[in-house]
């Protein structure tokens, strides 16, 4: 008889005993599908959330802002907006574009005062940027461009006592290094992804927040998104050579923005560490079931000997063994990985209140979101632990006298 | 024989000097304090800002009476019609494109006014040092070609924006030449130097100084005083609320 089929067989002798060493590959491999499958789901979060709310795939800013950021120089503007929007949107691979003014203010109500961040925004080419629609917007409606309104996050209207049709008077550096302060009616009130944003983020017309700021036709800065697959370290090369006015601009892709990619790439590692401590429970799990499912059968070894199977015969026959409930074990988990995925997808998982104070840029409804390393790695990573340790102590059962493992039952 | 009566004399005067009554930290103190006060008085001039980003003018109108009534205009184009209100209590800012005028309070008042190296809260001072301050003369020093006093001013409160502070005063003005201001554990802050004076009335003011803000690196601040007209006639609620958005 082929060890193949003595293997398969052996699986039905035991049948309490191979559901039990199936059911610890499979409780394994699908928590890592799910692991994997939250972290990518968290990593293309924090990406997304990164691009649209705060470097853009691709950000243009005045040559001199970075080096002096620390000091808020709102004078240091891009002007020429409108054509340089035209050339970003000739240019291939570029999607969108979002010119944008973001500022630190202070919004003052009677006696109290809370630090706030605005940003100045296009309403009318906004929305192809980023998600403006009913998911975000969830109260009143948009600002309008000509009109002293504003979007707040419900966290901090909530924080400062406003809600549709009050008005709130803010302060700010203007673009002539002096302040200014105007007052803005409430027209809407927004959630965004995060939760750091609903506490301190308001929007407002950018051309009311050019007047207030006395910039003109001057923004901030342009964040450009590009295609999907589009490598933006590219892109921002490509524009660096095709940009008018280039000597006056700092062109930067997200992923050369170190405080927001280097955070991401540090993330990956975090998770990477923390998939492999997991993968490590799952193999020790797997290696104790196969260890006491050897000790178990040292009759049976030392029967199988005595009848001249030779030694490596024997670690061949567990180790087909173990791979058949290995492959058993992790067909199960990773399909019930993708399925409770797929299932989370879905609806989200709220992290809700756990996400309150946290200045972090992922949203407080995470979506999981499956990918070949999820899923297929997952699936063979399983398979080969699973089937490899068994071949450790099977190698030292065979190596066992005849006599010896038989005393031993 | 004329030259052992030059020595005589010169020791005569050196004696009768040092019999003369010395005056004391407090009086020189109050004596600089009442020539920079009036009843009231209009000033005309700017406000000129040097840092790492280039210069920037600012222009005004202040009005003040007593010790801590104050209204200051900006009439340069890009602050035109904001205007700041300090009574003896409280600071307000009124912008003519908010509806609500801002009181100032707390940590808001150590920003600096209008980008400048000048703080809201050094609009706080008045001319009432002595009542803040516990003064003592520490010596003699030549500040800008005036022999000057020095004098370290104490904090006896801690309502005051400096806890401790340094001035130079010319002995024949009475004029504060230098002025040297401190945090609680030394730090120099800021450093104000006068560069001109003026003669208004027969009372000598000071019509250019400039004011460093040393924890900012290479900005200073130029205060200048075009035109200065002692006395006008202000309205009974001049320094009011209700007078800010006129």
């Amino acid at each position: 008889m082929k060890l193949g089929s003595i293997a398969y067989r052996n699986i039905y002798r035991n049948k309490r005993r191979s559901i039990l060493s199936a059911t610890a590959i499979m409780v394994a491999s699908m928590s890592i599908v799910l692991l994997f499958s939250l972290l990518t789901g968290m990593q293309g979060d924090l990406s997304y959330n990164l691009q649209t709310y705060a470097t853009g795939a691709v950000r243009i800013r005045d040559a001199e802002f970075s080096r002096n950021e620390r000091l808020n120089p709102m004078h240091l503007t891009i002007e020429n907006v409108d054509r340089l929007t035209e050339e970003l949107l000739a240019t291939p691979g570029v999607s969108v574009v979002s010119p944008r003014i973001s500022f630190p203010a202070r919004i003052y109500r009677g006696d109290e005062t809370y630090t706030s961040q605005g940003v100045g925004l296009n309403f009318d080419t906004e929305a192809l940027y980023q998600d403006l629609g009913p998911e975000v917007l969830q109260k009143g409606r948009l600002p309008e461009a000509g009109k002293n309104e504003a979007l707040l996050g419900y966290k901090l209207a909530g924080k400062a006592g406003v809600d549709i049709g009050d008005r709130i008077t803010l302060m700010s550096t203007t673009a002539s290094r002096g302040t200014n302060a105007i007052t803005f009616e409430v027209v809407g009130l927004a959630v965004f992804p995060m939760t750091a944003t609903n506490e301190t983020t308001f929007y407002a017309p950018l051309d009311r927040v050019q007047y207030f700021l006395k910039m003109d036709d001057q923004v901030k800065e342009v964040l450009v998104k590009t295609d999907v697959g589009v490598d933006t370290k590219m892109m921002a090369e490509t524009l660096k050579t095709t940009l008018t006015d280039v000597d006056e601009l700092e062109i930067i892709d997200w992923t050369s923005i170190s405080t927001s990619y280097s955070f991401i790439e540090l993330a990956a590692a975090v998770y990477n560490i923390v998939a492999l401590f997991f993968f490590f429970l799952a193999s020790t799990v797997i290696l104790n079931t196969t260890i006491m499912v050897i000790f178990e059968r040292m009759k049976e070894i030392g029967t199988l000997n005595a009848m001249g199977m030779s030694g490596k015969d024997l670690v061949r026959l567990f180790f087909l063994e173990s791979l058949y409930i290995a492959v058993i074990g992790s067909v199960i988990g990773v399909v019930l990985g993708i399925i409770i995925t797929q299932i989370l997808t879905r609806t989200g998982i709220n992290l809700g209140a756990a996400m309150d104070g946290v200045d972090f840029d992922i949203s407080s409804v995470l979506y999981p979101r499956l990918s070949l390393k999820s899923t297929v790695l997952v699936f063979f990573y399983s398979v080969v632990v699973a089937s490899v340790v068994s071949i450790f102590p099977s190698r030292r059962a065979s190596r066992i006298e005849p006599v010896e493992a038989l005393r031993a039952v | 024989m004329n030259k052992k009566m030059i020595a005589v004399a010169g020791a005569f005067l050196l004696f009768m000097t040092a019999l003369l009554p010395a005056q004391t930290a407090d009086e020189i103190i109050r004596e600089m304090d009442n020539l920079q006060s009036f009843d009231s008085l209009k000033v005309t001039g700017s406000m000129i800002t040097t840092d790492r980003f280039g210069t920037k003018k600012i222009d005004y109108i202040s009005w003040s009476e007593g010790d801590d009534q104050f209204i200051i205009e900006f009439t340069s184009a890009a602050e035109l019609g904001q205007k700041i209100l300090r009574t003896s209590e409280e600071l307000f800012l009124y912008y003519p494109d908010a509806e609500e005028i801002i009181r100032l309070q707390g940590a808001a008042l150590r920003q600096s006014m209008m980008g400048t190296d000048i703080s809201y809260e050094d609009m706080t001072e008045g001319n009432d040092t002595l009542a803040k301050y516990n003064a003592e003369l520490m010596g003699s020093e030549v500040v800008n070609g005036h022999d000057c006093w020095v004098i370290e001013l104490v904090a006896k409160t801690r309502k005051v924006p400096y806890p401790m502070q340094k001035v130079w005063v010319a002995k024949d003005t009475y004029i504060p030449e230098k002025g040297q201001y401190f945090s609680k554990s030394g730090k120099l802050l800021k450093e104000m130097q006068v560069l001109e004076v003026q003669e208004v009335k027969g009372r000598i003011l000071i019509s250019r100084m400039v004011l460093e803000d040393k924890l900012k690196k290479n900005s200073s601040t130029e205060m200048i005083m075009d035109e200065v007209e002692t006395n006008p006639v202000l309205g009974r609620d001049f320094f009011s609320l209700d007078q800010l958005a006129w």
